[in-house]
């Protein structure tokens, strides 16, 4: 694959061409689902190998991709991306400035623990399906799942400043849910929440602690079903991890992906609030406030030596003391925001052209523990597991709905509510968080799930955090 | 045939004990997306994929192959003949698709071909030009997709079909205001498209933009949903009328078959035979698509139901997808509509909706694209984007009126597998619609 990949830059030297990058991915993937204690289905896609070139002609890019890597065809691909981009340039007022950046070499090959595609399959199947058995429908639990997918993704990556990056990774996203149903009415829980994914391979079952949380899930979906719902227009929330990594996420993560501002996504995800004058003044929450995007850390889904378009693995502080200091960029964004660029261009698979995407994406920890925070709230709502999530074109209007929410009264949980709903304006609700849990608390949750781009892409990433605390937070929507 | 298909072929007859679905897919996509009136970028991607599912008795096993050779079939085959053995049965299962019905096969433009880049460009820059004038940037896409099926079965099924959808998405955006409109082309047939009327409908758009922006408090309001927005209300609510959601307890539809759940001017069909919409001669079970009607005058008729929650439910297999909507026009022009309104909302896009019960069909999400204040029966003013949070059952009961024309739709579906899909529908007037924020933002 060295190779392959050498040779095929090898033919994009031109001097039309300002700049050229070409990326292969080999990519493994096993999804196992049990629906209601049955094997539903088993299926894998092994050995997809996938194709990109991406040229800079007359300040446009172009690009084509392709999962066939016969000689012949990537000969072709090089002829449509070039053309592509000739193309576009005659549609374009302000060409592409690329700032030339330092060659980089990386390598960086991941283990897991258990490795997923080649530990006993008896194994690993007859472990899903004793977990399916224990919380197939019975009582008022009316549908049930489990579920694991696998995914190994090796990349070669090459450009025409003489970086090349060799990489290979296990990622691996396990499910377990259950549907309770009454009276005409449903609820669900799950675990570990939405955001179960991590850098690992089938070690993840045993470390997020599935077979000992079926109990409690099948406990507290049957009794979310005669659950009140808040009542007061305002609370103190605590979020859970289970449910702050998509906070975070949707209202600061995309907020402050630098594509958005200049309307590069305004077709399909849209744009975002934050202005390139707010960077180093801007008060986007409070004091205690610390958010960065790090890509060196390869606990998360989102390490990287390099990133797809040669940039070194960074760690950005985004928001330091609760000022906006910097974004996530490409290069062409950063030098357009006089930034340096902060190894956010990402790809999916090598035949996807590389966006500005999150890869491990977080909140720095605080102080204490969940317990001492709870301990310390008179009155107000654990929220925790993801159930509904919604927020607007410009990332400020956001409203969610978890899974449960665990009344506190004089320090102490003592009750449950169901479908308890949050909404609030993205600036109001950074600057209203108090308390942020410490690092025993802090962890990273991750997706398989973050969609963005057209033709789209879905990209795995993380998100470390720790239990925070909000005041004074509209917990009430009028239906 | 190819010669990878007969190689499978040729080694799965020699497991008479095995069932099998073969789904072949060549998949092409030509996408220019811009933005600022400018080429953001171009991309040409192509796949041949092959999805192999084997069954045998109750036990099933499925496996994917891009780009397929007879060494990769020759390795996969032998992976998933080793494995099948060891897995439980799934009790549910009966037995695959077995429709034998073959229809005329329509053969669809290559778009692809037809629509070069060029053209896109020369298409896009009339429309830039028109929006310049009156300080707006275009942002947006302009994709030609192509795809080819062919599936076989263990069943007798040999069946191919063709689609090849088109999609053009022009926002106009305001540069100072950052007012944002939205107009919108998509069909598998372009000579359907009027660059005139295109570029006019955005340009009427851009003329309502011109006015002041206000904000509009929490509160229910009469509204004028465009057809963009009643459209995917009622593809979220097909959500319920299907036999998996009734299977998961989650189907708000669960025992009102024949009821009248709307009002008698509600009608919504699955058409896959509407030549405005992007069709597709079979679903992806190979089961002929016909038109089903899932609302008749209010009335609840039918879930969609493919081959598994057929025999898992006990519904009347239809293999409906619910991909080719369309909801019924009405009387009424879209000035009477407006006319109607004392003080209203019209709203142009939506975005980011999402469940908050499924059952109840409880969701939230966001006006998007331009949403415009009603007085006095005019478009007045522009109102910041705005969250509502409301029941879909809940809207659809509360129409007033339809529109007498119903426009084309396209949506593109950006997880998992980029695709492009269509749905008709015509204006609609709501009353009480429940709208619980401002995003403060345009």
């Amino acid at each position: 694959m060295e190779h392959l990949i050498k040779s095929t830059l090898a033919k994009l030297s031109s001097p039309e061409i300002t700049f050229a990058d070409v990326r292969i991915t080999k990519t493994d993937n096993e999804g196992i689902y049990f629906q209601n204690g049955n094997l539903r289905d088993y299926s894998s896609a092994m050995d997809s190998l996938a194709i990109g070139i991406r040229v800079l002609i007359k300040g446009c890019w172009g690009f084509s991709g392709s999962r066939d890597l016969d000689p012949a065809k990537i000969d072709r691909l090089i002829q449509q991306a070039i053309a592509n981009a000739r193309s576009g340039a005659q549609f374009i007022r302000n060409p592409i400035e690329f700032p030339a950046l330092k060659a980089s070499v990386a390598e960086y090959h991941h283990i897991p623990e258990i490795n997923p595609f080649t530990m006993n399959k008896e194994e690993k199947v007859s472990f899903l399906g004793k977990l399916a058995d224990t919380i197939k429908p019975q009582g008022k639990i009316v549908h049930s799942y489990v579920g694991g997918q696998f995914m190994r993704q090796e990349k070669y990556y090459i450009n025409t400043e003489g970086s090349y990056s060799h990489t290979s990774y296990y990622n691996t996203l396990p499910i377990m849910g259950v549907i309770a149903a009454d009276s005409g009415q449903i609820q669900s829980r799950t675990w570990p929440g939405h955001m179960s994914a991590g850098r690992a391979g089938f070690e993840l079952f045993y470390k997020q602690q599935f077979e000992e949380n079926t109990d409690r899930i099948i406990k507290e979906a049957t009794d979310l079903l005669s659950a009140p719902v808040i009542t007061e227009e305002r609370a103190d929330i605590i979020i859970g991890n289970g449910h702050l990594a998509l906070q975070l996420h949707e209202s600061v993560g995309h907020a402050t992906e630098a594509d958005r501002i200049f309307g590069m996504e305004i077709s399909y995800a849209g744009k975002t609030f934050v202005k390139p004058p707010m960077l180093g003044d801007y008060q986007y929450g409070s004091e205690i406030v610390n958010i960065y995007s790090d890509s060196t850390d390869p606990r998360g889904l989102g390490y990287h030596p390099l990133d797809d378009e040669g940039v070194p693995g960074k760690r950005a502080e985004i928001i330091r003391n609760g000022i906006l200091v910097d974004q996530q960029t490409s290069r062409h964004i950063a030098h357009m925001l006089d930034l340096e660029p902060s190894s956010n261009m990402k790809a999916s698979f090598a035949d996807d052209f590389p966006l500005v995407r999150m890869t491990n994406f977080c909140i720095a920890p605080g102080k204490g523990s969940l317990a001492d925070l709870i301990a310390e709230t008179d009155h107000g709502y654990l929220l925790d597991f993801t159930k509904t999530w919604s927020i607007d074109d410009n990332r400020n209007n956001f409203q969610f709905t978890t899974e449960i929410g665990y009344k506190i009264e004089n320090g102490k949980i003592t009750g449950i509510v169901k479908e308890p709903t949050y909404f609030g304006i993205t600036k109001d609700f950074w600057n209203s968080c108090d308390r942020i849990c410490g690092e025993e608390e802090w962890g990273y949750h991750s997706t398989f799930h973050c969609g963005k781009g057209e033709p789209g892409q879905v990209m795995q990433l993380s998100h470390g955090v720790a239990p925070a605390r909000f005041k004074n937070i509209n917990v009430s929507v009028k239906m | 045939m190819k010669h990878y298909l007969n190689h499978l072929l040729s080694l799965l007859s020699q497991h008479p004990e095995m069932k099998y679905v073969i789904s072949e897919k060549l998949w092409q996509t030509d996408f220019l997306r811009f933005y600022h009136s400018q080429t953001n970028y171009n991309i040409s991607k192509d796949n041949t994929a092959l999805e192999i599912s084997l069954y045998k008795g109750k036990k099933s096993y499925s496996f994917n192959i891009d780009d397929p050779t007879a060494g990769k079939i020759d390795k996969a085959l032998a992976n998933a003949l080793a494995l099948i053995d060891m897995l439980p049965e799934d009790p549910d299962f009966v037995d695959i698709e077995n429709d034998p019905t073959v229809v005329t096969q329509r053969r669809k433009a290559n778009n692809i071909k037809d629509i070069p880049l060029s053209r896109k460009t020369d298409i896009l820059t009339v429309i830039a030009d028109s929006a310049a004038k009156f300080g707006f940037d275009i942002f947006g896409t302009f994709i030609c997709n192509r795809e080819e099926y062919h599936l076989i079965n263990s069943n007798g099924l040999d069946k191919t079909w063709e689609v090849s959808p088109i999609y053009l998405e022009v926002k106009a955006v305001h540069n100072v205001s950052q007012i944002t409109v939205l107009e919108t082309f998509g069909g598998e047939d372009f000579s359907r498209f009027d660059l005139k009327a295109f570029t006019d409908g955005l340009l009427t758009k851009i003329r309502y933009a011109g006015n002041e922006v206000v904000d509009v408090e929490a509160g229910h309001y009469d509204v004028i949903l465009a057809p963009r927005c009643i459209a995917e209300f009622v593809q979220y609510l097909s959500h319920g009328m299907s036999a998996h959601a009734l299977d998961q307890h989650s189907s708000y539809f669960d025992g009102k078959i024949a009821e009248q759940v709307f009002p008698a001017q509600i009608t919504i069909v699955d058409d896959p035979e509407d030549a405005d919409l992007i069709t597709s001669d079979y679903n992806h079970e190979g089961h002929a698509y016909k038109p089903l009607t899932l609302i008749d005058k209010g009335v609840f008729k039918a879930f969609t139901c493919g081959n598994y929650y057929a025999h898992k439910t006990g519904l009347p297999k239809n293999g409906n997808t619910a991909s080719c909507l369309k909801i019924a026009s009405g009387d009424k022009t879209l000035d009477e509509m407006l006319g109607s309104i004392e003080k209203g909302l019209y709203i142009s896009s939506l975005h980011y909706m999402n469940f908050i019960n499924p059952r109840e069909t409880s969701l939230t999400g966001l006006t998007r694209d331009g949403t415009f204040l009603i007085e006095n029966g005019k478009i007045t003013k522009v109102v910041n984007n705005l969250r509502f949070t409301e029941r879909i059952v809940n809207i659809l009961k509360n129409i007033t009126a339809l529109e007498n024309k119903s426009v084309t739709v396209p949506f593109s579906g950006n997880y998992e597998f980029f695709s492009i899909e269509s749905s008709k529908a015509p204006h609609v007037l709501v009353r009480e619609f429940n709208i619980t924020s401002s995003t403060k933002t345009i």
